[in-house]
Order: structure tokens, then C-alpha cells, then sequence
């Protein structure tokens, strides 16, 4: 169906307003009202109407509504229809859903204009099962090649003058045996792990918690959606770090000190360990709200990230959280002694807003 | 009975015995030829119309995306899809029971018939498939030639007037024509005939002598002098100040439309028609006990309709079944009739109160409702289906004060138009005349005048139009229909 592919983006285009500015105004958002569970959840579905001569609403004319519905030539029993029961319960809620997140970031990347992410010189020779598309004279003989085999029979046989057109008879010797061989095709592979570190400290407030968590979704969202071989590292601290799944990393509350050198710390330990930079692409990301411990623990920070975590990684970005009762001291700290750095991008973040921006500061610089 | 191959052996089996039963109770239709299809390339064929192949238009992948979303979410799903054409085409969907499928097959055989036998779409083209697929190339020549926006632009604009087509006028002209298949026609002709008809009408070189492209298929004396008219997009296509492209592709938006007026016309007889087929044909001995069941189910899932809702299936199955009691001779009915007029014929008050009054909206809690009169419960449904369940609009001039406007008529039978999708329609209309274009109508029983000049539309009061709209006195006139003579 690649044809109603097209017909299908070229639709989502002009729902986005990307073009054909003059269909906007026929625009509806309209949706239909889906089941996920218990919920009812509302599944958007915008509509575009061209304009046509059609009855208005005046409810003089007689006679009930009802729409004939569907295209011409089409049977469409719809066992269940959509238009949802019109029963009037109080308060049913109604989960909105987005579904594709692919599309979501590829949406982001062409609002913000990112820059497609280049794989640093490191690549990783991945061969890929590998195709039979090679010949060799010897071979199992499940892999004969019947052809090839009985070319060469038949010229060997023809050049030797024992060919004979009234009694053809062809007698295949083992030199003639062709057989098919795997031919392996090494696709240059490029691998980014992201580690996405999270300050849980009882300092940040559920609205800190809420906009990394938006910004770290969209991060990894828009990661995901450039490289085929990610793999991300979730870890949240207080003052012990450790390292969480995706679930756990988007959901959990926590509260405690904050001592960041022991994210930094996990960090690094599984960059030497697992994820040498001479293979990967290394994208550290840390959020906070930066209020830290101690002027101390700072101080071991920025040793930590000047000398270890900085040469290994692509980029770090720390992004920092504005709130109540944080300073936001570890920012300034970073940007006096490591300004100078091209690899640190730091960004501040003050409400929901920001968080665009932030990401663009992140990202814009597609190193 | 070609590509059926495709099928399994167990679907072709029983395509074969459906088949049999179909033309052994009377049946008859073109050779059907069953697709199997997965769910979603259900849906691709479904948002175009059922034709593997349609010009492109962002118009079918917004519908690809409704139906895929309703598939994704479990909301709705296509049983059957079926095209008139010869051979007629039907999909099946894979993921089906063999149970849903027998009974679509059914199904098919009935619309089949329909679609060679009734009368309205006797005019239709029967190789649609061919022309679609023909118009597709041709939109994606000028999309390559003049640039997608550009295209896409004035098509939008021309299907915007789709519905500004006079539904009789194929009958009218099929009955004047001189039955030109009864003469022979040599192969080498009719090769050229066929050519003809591909590239209608030419681009640049002016049409050879005995080769006339427009001539080939209505050989008739031009629009201009034929108003008024229904047939606006025909007359757009002969008389506009178009490019030679762009007449092109209204001649295209104008026989699709033609193509799928019928079967807005005879909606509710065609499903009816099918379903009663299917019905008889299956419990008259194609199901296997264990399946009764489930066949009651799916069918009375298909026929089913809440209060206040229109259900084509159950309101055509039901008079089928009510022309049945009565006596009538089915295949005569199906033959002759459209909607309105099979409606017009069956319906009396014993059926209007059974199958007409759920079709009211359920009366509100603690208000009496008075019951209602079966006239007007059948002339409510016959104004609901008169013209398609469009307003009807006319052409009547084509030189409106002495200016070169196009004058249009709404015949008003209370029901006012929505206003400001009808200037949008009337902006589109005037861009492809390239002049001022009028339209009068009635809102809220004042005589109106829209006037469509340059991107804008003014709307003047106009006693004129109150002259010449009919009755703005609620009275649902029958629409008015010059008969051919």
C-alpha cells in the first residue's frame, strides 16, 4: 500500500500546517472514542471538510438525522459503531492518547530544527547475517548451485568433444560442482548510549520532577528515533546513585540529600566498564535542580567531569531545574570552571516553557 | 471467473457452491472476482473507494487514517467492500471467520446483481477500475508538468462541486442515445474508439477528423445551450475559461461523480438487496448448523440501528422483506427502482410505524409525544433522501445580467443552507468561471442573494429569490425534475 502512504503523509502534513495554509480553515479535530481497559480514551482524529452546498441546521425540516454514512460501493457494518453511547454518565473521563511517538519525534526534530545527530568517527563493524551472493568450487551439497554446476559439466564435456547432440548425456565430475557461499556484509554501525541522571532529592518539588521528566521523555524520545542501536542508562540520586529502568526512572518519588559527584561517579564507572567510548557514542545528561551537598562534593564534580567524563563522551549536558528552595548554585559552579569547555552545555529551565528551548540547547548542536 | 485462483482452496469452494445457489435462485450478475486482503490493505483499498489504484489526494489518506485508527482501536472494521464494475470486484478480509465469509460472498452476489440489473447504473461506466487507474496516471502527468500544489489545489477546488451533478441526467441521455453496441464494429475500430476515450480529451493536438474525442461518449449539442441545468461540473468543463489541464481534470472529477451518484441513490435498496440475498441464500442450506449461530449474530449486528439512527441495511432489508409479504415481484423492483421511489411505492402506514418511527429522535423524558402521522414520518425520510440528501442547486444562467455571471437557483424545501460553507462552495465556483457568480437562496425564509465576487462574498437581500426559490413555507416540495421527453 505504498501509494495510500503517501496520500496518508501528505494528510498529516497539511493537519500539521506544514502546507496548503488554505485547508487550515476546514480543519476539524475531531476524535473517536476508544476503550484501553477501564478507560475510555479519546483518540484524536482530525478531519478536513472541502466546502459543499449542504443543509444547515434548521430544525424545521422533519425527519430524523441520520447520516449515510460511508463511501459509495462500501459496506461497512461497523459492529460496534463509533459516536460512543450517548448516555450521559457523570464525569467519564476521557484519557487523551497520541499514538505514534515516532512521528512525535520526528515532528520535534523538524519544529526545532535539530540537526541530525552525526556519528562521531567510531563505528562498530556489525555483520548483518550476511547474504549468499558468492560462489566457491566447494561446498555442502545443500548448497549446490545447479546452474553454474551444469554450465560447467556441459562445456567441459563440450570442449573435451564428447558431446553428443543425439545421446546428450552430461556427467558432472567434482571440479564442476559450483556451490553458493555467504558472503558477509559488514554495515557500518554507529552506537549511542544516553545516560539520563535525574536528582530525586527531596529539594526537588513534584513540578521539578514533572519538567525533567518532560524534557528527559523528549530527549530520549528524539535519541531513539536517530540511532537504531541506543541503549540508555536511567539513574536517579539523592545521595547514593543507581541505576533504575525506564519505568521506574519516569515514575518514582523520592527524597533524601543530594550528593551529584555519586551519579557522576556511577557514570563514569560504567563508561569504563561497559560502554568504552572507542564504540560508543556517549550522550550523559544530567537534571537537577542544582543544590548540591557541599562546595566539596562540587569540587569533585567538576575534577570528575574536567578530567574523566568530559575527554570520553560526546557531549554532557546538565540541565537545571529552577525551584524553590534550590540555589542553583551547581550551574554557575560549571559554567565558571568548566566554560570554557565546548562539550558541556548547560541550560536553565524555568517553567514548562523553557523546556523547548532547553532541549534545542541541547541537541542544536547535533555533536 | 478470472485471478480466483488467489483464494484458498476452502474460499474458492465456497465461492463456487454461493455462486451456484446465487444464479440458481435467479441471480445474475458479471463475473466476481474475490481479492483476500489483510485488514489493513482493507482499509488502503477502502479509503480508495475500493479501487487498488485512485489519482493521488490527501483526501484518501485522511480517510486511510480514520479507518486505520478504527481498525487499530477495535472501534469499527470493513467486513466486505465491493465495486461495481465488470468483472465486478469484492475483498475479503483474511483475519474473517469462513462463517463471515460465506456470508459476504452472499453478500457480494446481491450487490453484483444490483449493480448489473438496476436501472441507475445501467449509464455507469463498468470498467471503472481501468478509467481510475487511467485518471490516476493522468493527475500525476500534471502534478509532474505543474506541480503538486498547483494540481492538488484545483482539484480540491473542482471536488468542492462534486455534488452539482443532475443524477438523472446519464438515464436521460442513455435513453436518447442510439444504441451504438448493436452495430458491429470492427476490432481495429473499436481499438481506436478505445484510444479515444484513454486520452480525452487531447492535450495540445486538436482532435483528428472521425476521431472526435468528446464526441465518443455523449455525442450531444453543447451544455450551453441545455441550461438550466443540474449539470454544473459539466458545464464548468465545456464553457469555463480553463487551461486544457485543468478542463481535463474536471472532466475527471465529473465522471467519478457520475460513477458514484448511483450509488447514493440507491443506497439503502442496494444494501437492502445484498443483505436479503444473503440471508436467503445462507440459511437456505450454505451454513453448517454449527455456524447458525454465529450468522444470527453477525447478521443482526449488520442490521441492527439505534433510535434516531438510519441503518441502509435494516431499512432496505425490511422492505425487501415487506414488498415480499405484499406479493410484489422483487427482481422487478430492484430493477426499476432509486430510494426515494421504491420508498414512495412500499411504504404505508403499517410499515411506517413499524420501520419509519424508531427512525425519530427518542422523545425526551416526560415529554408527551404525540404519535406521529405516517405521512409524515415517510415524507420526512423521502426529504431525507430526495437529491441524495443534498440541496438542490441549479444552473439557471450563464450570462446573469448581461455580465457573464453564473446565476444558481437553490431550490429551497425548508431547509435553509449552512451559510458559510455555501459561500466557501460558491467562492470555488466563481474562481473556476473567473466572473461573479450569484446564487440565490432562502434563509430563514428571507429571499437572499449570495454574490461571489473576487475572494469575497456578499449576501443581499434579494425578493427575487423569494420568487424563484419555491416554497419558504415549510412545505417539503417534491424535488422539481424535468423529465425527459
Amino acid at each position: 500500500m505504498f501509494r495510500i502512504e503517501a496520500d496518508r503523509a501528505r494528510f498529516r502534513e497539511i493537519v500539521r500546517g506544514r502546507i496548503r495554509a488554505d485547508l487550515r480553515r476546514y480543519l476539524s479535530t475531531g476524535e473517536l472514542i476508544g476503550r484501553a481497559g477501564e478507560h475510555a480514551v479519546s483518540i484524536p482524529l482530525p478531519q478536513i471538510e472541502l466546502p459543499r452546498f449542504v443543509f444547515g441546521e434548521n430544525p424545521r425540516g422533519k425527519g430524523g438525522k441520520g447520516e449515510g454514512d460511508g463511501e459509495p460501493g462500501e459496506g461497512e457494518a461497523a459492529a460496534g459503531e463509533g459516536g460512543g453511547a450517548a448516555g450521559s454518565q457523570a464525569g467519564g473521563h476521557i484519557l487523551e492518547v497520541e499514538v505514534e511517538l515516532d512521528e512525535l519525534a520526528e515532528m520535534l526534530g523538524q519544529e526545532l530544527e535539530l540537526p541530525h545527530i552525526e556519528p562521531r568517527g567510531v563505528k562498530e563493524l556489525a555483520s548483518e547475517g550476511g547474504r549468499y551472493n558468492g560462489v566457491r568450487a566447494t561446498g555442502p551439497d545443500s548448497l549446490r548451485q545447479f546452474r553454474r554446476s551444469f554450465k560447467n559439466a556441459l562445456r567441459r564435456t563440450l570442449a573435451s568433444g564428447l558431446y553428443d547432440p543425439r545421446a546428450p548425456r552430461i556427467v558432472p565430475v567434482r571440479e564442476d560442482f559450483r556451490f553458493r557461499m555467504r558472503k558477509a556484509c559488514p554495515a557500518p554501525e554507529s552506537s549511542a548510549v544516553v545516560f539520563h541522571m535525574m536528582d530525586v532529592s527531596g529539594s526537588m518539588g513534584r513540578e521539578q520532577k514533572e519538567i525533567v521528566r518532560i524534557k528527559a521523555f523528549w530527549i530520549d524520545t528524539w535519541l531513539r528515533s536517530q540511532y537504531k542501536n541506543l541503549a540508555v542508562v536511567y539513574v536517579v540520586h539523592d545521595a547514593v546513585a543507581r541505576i533504575v529502568d525506564q519505568h521506574t526512572f519516569f515514575h518514582l518519588r523520592e527524597s533524601g540529600g543530594t550528593k551529584i559527584s555519586s551519579a557522576y561517579e556511577l557514570c563514569l564507572k560504567q563508561i569504563q566498564e561497559r560502554y568504552r567510548p572507542e564504540d560508543w557514542n556517549i550522550y550523559p545528561f544530567h537534571y537537577s535542580d542544582g543544590d548540591n551537598w557541599s562546595a566539596r562534593d562540587t569540587e569533585l564534580c567538576i575534577s570528575m567531569l574536567r578530567d574523566e567524563i568530559l575527554p570520553r563522551v560526546n557531549q554532557f549536558c546538565y540541565g537545571q531545574v529552577k525551584s524553590a528552595h534550590g540555589s542553583g548554585q551547581f550551574k554557575k559552579d560549571l559554567d565558571g570552571a568548566l566554560g570554557d569547555e565546548e562539550i558541556l552545555v548547560t541550560a536553565c529551565v524555568n517553567d514548562r516553557g523553557d523546556v523547548p528551548e532547553a532541549i534545542k540547547a541541547f541537541l542544536g548542536k547535533g555533536r | 471467473m478470472r485471478l480466483r485462483c488467489d483464494l484458498p482452496p476452502a474460499l474458492k469452494y465456497q465461492a463456487v457452491i454461493i455462486e451456484n445457489a446465487a444464479r440458481a435462485a435467479g441471480l445474475d450478475f458479471f463475473d466476481v472476482v474475490f481479492e483476500l486482503l489483510d485488514a489493513k490493505d482493507v482499509n488502503g483499498v477502502a479509503a480508495y473507494g475500493g479501487f487498488p489504484v485512485r489519482h493521488p489526494s490527501w483526501r484518501f489518506g485522511m480517510e486511510y487514517e480514520r479507518l486505520e485508527k478504527g481498525r487499530q482501536w477495535g472501534l469499527s472494521k470493513i467486513y466486505e467492500l465491493v465495486i461495481n464494475n465488470d468483472p465486478t470486484y469484492a475483498y475479503l478480509v483474511r483475519s474473517n471467520s469462513l462463517m463471515e465469509q460465506k456470508l459476504v460472498m452472499a453478500h457480494v452476489y446481491g450487490h453484483a446483481d444490483f449493480f448489473k440489473h438496476n436501472l441507475w447504473f445501467a449509464p455507469t461506466e463498468r470498467k471503472m477500475l481501468d478509467v481510475m487507474a487511467n485518471h490516476s496516471t493522468r493527475v500525476r502527468r500534471y502534478v509532474d508538468a505543474f506541480g503538486l500544489e498547483e494540481v492538488e489545489q484545483f482539484l480540491d477546488r473542482v471536488l468542492s462541486l462534486d455534488t452539482l451533478i443532475d443524477p438523472f441526467l446519464p438515464r436521460r441521455e442513455q435513453g436518447h442515445a442510439p444504441e451504438a453496441r448493436s452495430t458491429y464494429t470492427p476490432p481495429s475500430q473499436r481499438a481506436l474508439r478505445m484510444l479515444d476515450s484513454l486520452s480525452s480529451p487531447p492535450l495540445a493536438a486538436p482532435p483528428k477528423d472521425g476521431a472526435s474525442v468528446a464526441a465518443s461518449e455523449l455525442a450531444v449539442e453543447p451544455r450551453r445551450a441545455r441550461l438550466p441545468s443540474y449539470d454544473v461540473l459539466g458545464f464548468l468543463e465545456d464553457s469555463a475559461p480553463l487551461e486544457a489541464w485543468q478542463r481535463d481534470l474536471v472532466h475527471l472529477a465529473r465522471a467519478e461523480a457520475y460513477y458514484f451518484a448511483p450509488q447514493r441513490m440507491t443506497k439503502i435498496m442496494n444494501e437492502g438487496w445484498a443483505s436479503y440475498w444473503h440471508s436467503k441464500l445462507l440459511t437456505g442450506g450454505i451454513l453448517e448448523p454449527s455456524e447458525v449461530l454465529d450468522f444470527a449474530d453477525c447478521h443482526s449486528a449488520a442490521t441492527y440501528a439505534a433510535p434516531g439512527q438510519l441503518n441502509p441495511y435494516k431499512l432496505g432489508l425490511a422492505l425487501f422483506r415487506y414488498a415480499e409479504r405484499r406479493g410484489e415481484d422483487l427482481f422487478q423492483l430492484r430493477r426499476v427502482h432509486n430510494d426515494v421511489s421504491l420508498v414512495h411505492k412500499l411504504v404505508d402506514e403499517e410499515f411506517a410505524l413499524e420501520f419509519l418511527q424508531p427512525l425519530l429522535p427518542k422523545p425526551q423524558a416526560g415529554e408527551a409525544q404525540a404519535a406521529p402521522d405516517w405521512r409524515a414520518l415517510k415524507s420526512g425520510l423521502l426529504q431525507q433522501l430526495a437529491w441524495g440528501g443534498l440541496p438542490q442547486i441549479e444552473l439557471v444562467e450563464c450570462d446573469a445580467d448581461g455580465r457573464g455571471e453564473l446565476l444558481f437557483v437553490h431550490h429551497h424545501d425548508g431547509r435553509d443552507l449552512q451559510l458559510a460553507r455555501a459561500q466557501d462552495t460558491l467562492l470555488n465556483v466563481a474562481a473556476l468561471w473567473k466572473r461573479p457568480v450569484q446564487l440565490l437562496t432562502l434563509l430563514e425564509k428571507q429571499g437572499k442573494k449570495l454574490l461571489a465576487k473576487g475572494a469575497e462574498v456578499s449576501v443581499l437581500d434579494s425578493p427575487e429569490a423569494e420568487a424563484r426559490c419555491g416554497a419558504g413555507d415549510g412545505d417539503p416540495r417534491r424535488p422539481v425534475r424535468r423529465e425527459a421527453s
